[in-house]
C-alpha cells in the first residue's frame, strides 16, 4: 500500500464521482462507435455484417455487465431475454408487422415483464445457485418456444427484410449506443452505487437503507432490455430464427467473455471486449479454421488468469499494474 | 423516545434462535448486550434491523412500530446499524463508504455531516481517497461507525465491534462512540468482550441461548458471581 500523504486532502468532493472506469477509454469508446455509423457506406456486406455482430455483442455485453458486473449477480442465462427479443419480432413478422423500428420497442417491454416476474424470485438465491437458476430459465425457455407451433416450433421462423438492409445496422448501432448511455448513467447515479454496495456486501447495503430487491429487480430487467433489443433486431437482420439460434449457447458465453475481456464493472468495458474477442476470433476463424475454438479456448483461459477484472483494470486509476498483481495474488495464481 | 423490543421472537425457518427477548434502550444510554457465541446476539441486532424474520413480538421507537417495517424505513426512523466484520463497500473508497451510509437522505446538510465526521475521526480524511478494501482493521471500524452516522441515527446497534483489533485500537473507537454517545446517540453494544462492554456501558442485558437471563446496571453484573464466573473468567 502507498505512504499516507502527510497533508489531508480537503474533504470537498461530496457528490458521489461515479464508478464509471477509465475516462480515457469510454472517450475511444464513443469515438469508435461515431466512426461505425459510417460502416454501411462501405457497401461492404463483409465489414457491415461484422461491425453489426459487434455492436450486437457490445449491446448483449453492457446488458449482462449491469446485472453481473455493476450487481455481481452472475447470470448464465441472459440469452433468454435475446431469444425473447428475437421472438418478438419473428411473432411480429408472421402477423405481417415486419417492422423492426416497431419489434424493437415491444422487445424492450417483453423484456422487462419477464425480468420483474421472473427476478423476485430468482434474485433472492445468490452466487452460484442464482448462476444455475438462470442457466435453467435459458434453457426451459428454448425448450417452451421449440414446443409452441405459433412460435415456429422447432422448424423455426423466416422474416422477409426490408429492401434498406442497412437500416437494421443503424438500429443495431442504435441498441448499442443507448445501452451506452444507460449504463454511463446508472453508474454516475446513486443507482449505480445501490448497485455496487449490493455486490459488494448486500448485508451492508441492507442495514444502510439500500432496497436490495428492488434494486436487484430493476438491474437484471435494464440487463434484459439491452439483450432483448439486439434480439429483436437480430432476428431481422439475420431473416431466420430457430430455437437454437435464438437462445444459443455462443450468445449466452460470449457477452459474459466479452466483460470479463474488457473490464468488469466498467462502462466502456463490454464494448472494448466485444470489438477484441470478435477481432480475435475473425482472425483465428481464418487463419485456423480446423482449430479456432481451440485457440479461442486459450484466450479465454489467458483472461481468467491473468486479467480476471479484465483489461480496463490495467490503466484504470483504481487498479493499475499494482491491481493486477493483487488480483493475481487474490486469484492465487 | 426509548427503543423498546418486547418479547421478541425470532427463527431461521424451522430453529429459533430468540424466545421472548425484552430489552429497553432509554434517550442517550449505552446498553451492552453480551452472551457467548450463538447466544443469538447478531440475530437479535437482524431482527431489530429488520434483516431477520420476527416470528412474535413488537419493536417500537419513539412511538412508531418498527416490528413488521423492511429495513430502510428502519434506518430512516433513526434506527442504524453497525454491523459485524464491518462490512464495507471494499471497492470503493472511504468517501464513498461514508457517502453511502447517508444514502437515504436528501438533504443539504450531508457535506456539513461528512465535514463532522471527519472532525471526529481525522484518520480518515487522511483515508479519504483510499478504497476501504485497502485499510487496516482500526481504520475500516472507524469507517463502519462513520457510515453509519452518515444516516443520522438516534440509536446505533454495533456488533462485535472489538472484533479482530488490538486493545489500544478497542480504547481509541471507544472514545469514539463516548463522543458520538455525548452527542445524543444512544448506543446499544454487542460483545463478546464482556469486560470491556461492561465497563464501558450503564445498563447491561446477558443473552444465553435466545433468551435474556440477567438484567441490570454494569456495575451490578461486574460483582454479579454468575457473570463473574461464566464471561469474566474470575
Amino acid at each position: 500500500m502507498a505512504v499516507a500523504t502527510a497533508t489531508a486532502p480537503p474533504a470537498r468532493r461530496v457528490g458521489l464521482g461515479g464508478i464509471t472506469g477509465s475516462p480515457l477509454a469510454l472517450k475511444v469508446v464513443v469515438g469508435l462507435l461515431v466512426l461505425a455509423l459510417a460502416v454501411p457506406l462501405l457497401h461492404n456486406g463483409y465489414y457491415e455484417n461484422l461491425f453489426r455482430g459487434i455492436l450486437m455483442f457490445s449491446a448483449m455485453a453492457l446488458g449482462w455487465n449491469l446485472i453481473g458486473g455493476y450487481t455481481g449477480y452472475v447470470s448464465f442465462g441472459n440469452v433468454v431475454f435475446f431469444g425473447l427479443g428475437a421472438y418478438t419480432s419473428a411473432t411480429l413478422a408472421s402477423h405481417g408487422i415486419e417492422n423492426v423500428w416497431v419489434a424493437v420497442p415491444l422487445a424492450i417491454v417483453v423484456a422487462a415483464m419477464f425480468a420483474v416476474a421472473l427476478g423476485v424470485p430468482i434474485l433472492r438465491l445468490k452466487g452460484h445457485y442464482f448462476g444455475i437458476a438462470t442457466l435453467g430459465i435459458a434453457l426451459a425457455v428454448q425448450e417452451i418456444v421449440a414446443n409452441v407451433d405459433a412460435l415456429g416450433g422447432g422448424t423455426g421462423v423466416t422474416l422477409h427484410q426490408a429492401a434498406w438492409y442497412s437500416q437494421y445496422y443503424y438500429a443495431m448501432w442504435l441498441v448499442c449506443a443507448g445501452s451506452l448511455l444507460v449504463t454511463w448513467f446508472i453508474a454516475r447515479s446513486k443507482f449505480g452505487y445501490a448497485l455496487v454496495a449490493i455486490r459488494e456486501n448486500e448485508d451492508a447495503a441492507a442495514v444502510l437503507g439500500v432496497n436490495a430487491t428492488y434494486f436487484k429487480v430493476a438491474a437484471w430487467a435494464i440487463s434484459g432490455m439491452m439483450a432483448a433489443a439486439a434480439g429483436a433486431v437480430f432476428a431481422f437482420s439475420t431473416g431466420f430464427i430457430d430455437p437454437p439460434s435464438a437462445f444459443s449457447v455462443d450468445n449466452n458465453v460470449f457477452p459474459i467473455v466479452m466483460v470479463l475481456l474488457g473490464g468488469i464493472g466498467t462502462v466502456a468495458g463490454p464494448v472494448v471486449g466485444a470489438i477484441l474477442l470478435t477481432a480475435i476470433n475473425e482472425t483465428l476463424w481464418s487463419h485456423f479454421p480446423q482449430i479456432h475454438t481451440l485457440f479461442f479456448g486459450a484466450v479465454i483461459v489467458i483472461v481468467v488468469l491473468f486479467l480476471p477484472r479484465g483489461l480496463l483494470y490495467l490503466q484504470n486509476a483504481r487498479g493499475g499494474l499494482r491491481g493486477m498483481i493483487d488480483s493475481l495474488s487474490a486469484y492465487r495464481v | 423516545m426509548a427503543l423498546v423490543v418486547d418479547s421478541l421472537s425470532a427463527a431461521y425457518g424451522d430453529t429459533q434462535v430468540l424466545w421472548d427477548v425484552s430489552i429497553r434502550i432509554e434517550p442517550g444510554e449505552i446498553v451492552a448486550l453480551i452472551g457467548s457465541n450463538g447466544a443469538g446476539k447478531s440475530s437479535l441486532l437482524g431482527a431489530m434491523s429488520g434483516l431477520v424474520k420476527k416470528r412474535g413480538g413488537t419493536v417500537v421507537y419513539d412511538g412508531t412500530d418498527l416490528t413488521a417495517l423492511q429495513p430502510d424505513a428502519i434506518v430512516r426512523a433513526g434506527v442504524v446499524q453497525v454491523p459485524q466484520g464491518r462490512r464495507l463497500f471494499n471497492s470503493l473508497t472511504v468517501h464513498e463508504n461514508l457517502l453511502m451510509g447517508a444514502y437515504l437522505r436528501n438533504d443539504k446538510e450531508i457535506a456539513s455531516d461528512l465535514e463532522r465526521v471527519l472532525e471526529m475521526l481525522p484518520r480518515l480524511r487522511q483515508r479519504y481517497e483510499f478504497l476501504a478494501g485497502k485499510l487496516s482493521g482500526g481504520e475500516q471500524q472507524q469507517v463502519a461507525i462513520a457510515r453509519a452516522l452518515m444516516a443520522r441515527p438516534k440509536v446505533m446497534l454495533i456488533d462485535e465491534m472489538s472484533l479482530g483489533l488490538a486493545p489500544v485500537l478497542v480504547d481509541q473507537l471507544l472514545e469514539i462512540l463516548t463522543t458520538i454517545n455525548a452527542s445524543g446517540v444512544a448506543i446499544l453494544i454487542v460483545e463478546q468482550d464482556v469486560q470491556t462492554a461492561l465497563e464501558f456501558a450503564s445498563r447491561a442485558y446477558v443473552l444465553e441461548t435466545g433468551r435474556v437471563t440477567i438484567v441490570g446496571p454494569t456495575s451490578q453484573l461486574l460483582d454479579d458471581p454468575q457473570v463473574q464466573k461464566a464471561y469474566l473468567g474470575v
